[in-house]
């Protein structure tokens, strides 16, 4: 009895090293849950209730929150509401670009299993089959009190080191790029190269390879960069 | 004054065979004329009674009669006043006249028509695609679509209300719409 009540510690095993290393990691995490950027990026109706929750009825950035413009400079990508399919096609290559470490946060019921657009055909139903998601705010749509004590259980997280999932996208690439597939088509590709990111980063898993990734191979074709050009002419009018 | 125009106006329907006129208000009037004498009532809606805007040109399946009913929404700014027209197409092959050249506006509501149900608009023209750009399956808007067996084969489904769920919801948030209650499908009858 005693015994599987001791079992249940859990053990943390000490790292070695710099005792410092430690302390130092604690204040990245408790710094950077303190200066998020959300990217300014709405999918569905949920969208609404982030002005008041941005602005200064509700104000996000007592809290160290701010709208951010692209999703290079941005850390959380809120996924305001229903993804049609042609939109979830481009929130994926958003968040494939935005830099890491980075959130996602699924507002709204409809990012949980469809909402009331359950039986739609052009809305995907579970967000988080094809990125994974660090945080549900479920509503319909939830209030900008709701929005912000999620957001701040995200902070929570990430100054505990609990918010990792970016890191779940590089593990299990194969999972993730399996059902984008299955939706997409075979001939899906974005222009973010997962896999040498994943080695970059030194997060290969063993999801990260697989028959999903073989099939990307066959078909990927290598991208091409866009032709830079300078005084950009406008058309002749015709006469 | 409306009284005049509704009045004036009716008199000028009659002019058209085979047409039911069913005045709603006096400001609104439903007629049910044949698919071949459209263009005509709209042409002489349009140049001798000032119904100069499409607001729209609606579409109802109907399966069981194996009929397409198309309605014809015209607004006059003049009387301030609407009229539906409407007709009935067969449902196969699905193929009815443009009346693009009366009311240019109507590209766009038959090329969403077109996509939503396949019907062919000749004289329209753009049918192409619209807003279901990546879309390759049925006319999604005809009823022998089945959205819910298309769901099923193409996404997966979780449980409305998963473990993870209800803690939220412990915590005042989310919301418990049990499946019967939200499901036509599993409606109890
Ligand atoms: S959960 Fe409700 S408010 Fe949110 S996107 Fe869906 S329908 Fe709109």
């Amino acid at each position: 009895m005693v015994m599987s009540r001791l079992q249940k510690i859990p053990v943390v095993e000490e790292k070695k090293g710099n005792p410092l290393a430690r302390v130092f990691d604690d204040l990245v995490r408790f710094c950077r849950s303190r200066s998020l950027f959300i990217l300014h990026y709405c999918t569905g109706c949920g969208a609404i209730e982030l002005p008041p929750a941005m602005t200064s009825r509700f104000d996000m950035e007592r809290l160290g929150i701010q709208p951010m413009v692209s999703p290079r400079q941005a850390d959380i990508l809120l996924i305001t509401g229903y993804v049609s399919i042609k939109t979830l096609k481009r929130v994926i290559l958003t968040y494939e670009q935005m830099g890491s470490p980075k959130y996602v946060v699924g507002i709204c019921s409809c990012t949980v299993n469809g909402g009331m657009y359950w039986q739609s055909y052009a809305t995907a139903k579970k967000l988080d089959e094809y990125m994974p998601v660090d945080l549900y705010i479920a509503g319909c749509m939830p209030r900008p009190e709701a929005v912000i004590s999620g957001l701040q259980k995200l902070m929570d997280r990430i100054k505990n080191g609990e918010a990792d999932s970016w890191q779940d996208y590089y593990r299990n690439y194969d999972y993730y790029l399996g059902n984008q597939q299955k939706l997409f088509g075979e001939d899906w590709q974005t222009p973010t190269d997962i896999i040498t990111e994943a080695k970059h980063y030194e997060l290969m898993g063993e999801g990260t390879l697989g028959q999903h990734t073989r099939l990307l191979e066959q078909h990927q074709q290598p991208l091409e960069a866009l032709e830079m050009r300078l005084g950009h002419k406008l058309k002749e009018p015709v006469e | 004054m409306s009284q005049q125009v509704a009045h004036w106006l009716d008199n000028l329907l009659k002019e058209i065979e085979g047409i039911e006129v069913r005045r709603k208000s006096s400001r609104r009037v439903r007629v049910d004329v044949p698919a071949d004498a459209l263009p005509a009532l709209l042409e002489l809606l349009q140049g001798r009674a000032g119904y100069i805007h499409l607001s729209a040109i609606s579409c109802v399946d109907w399966i069981d009669d194996g009929e397409f009913e198309l309605v014809y929404h015209v607004w006059s700014y003049e009387s301030h006043s609407l009229v539906s027209a409407h007709i009935r197409i067969a449902r196969e092959p699905g193929v009815y006249l443009s009346v693009y050249d009366l009311y240019q506006p109507a590209a766009f509501f038959e090329r969403d028509i077109h996509e939503m149900y396949g019907i062919h608009f000749e004289g329209s023209p753009n049918m192409e695609k619209f807003i279901l750009t990546e879309w390759d399956g049925p006319p999604p808007m005809r009823k022998e679509f089945d959205s819910e067996a298309y769901i099923n084969e193409h996404l997966s489904w979780q449980e409305y209300n998963p473990e993870w769920l209800q803690e939220l919801v412990a915590e005042g948030g989310g919301v418990i719409i049990p499946p019967e209650e939200q499901r036509f499908s599993q409606k109890k009858k």
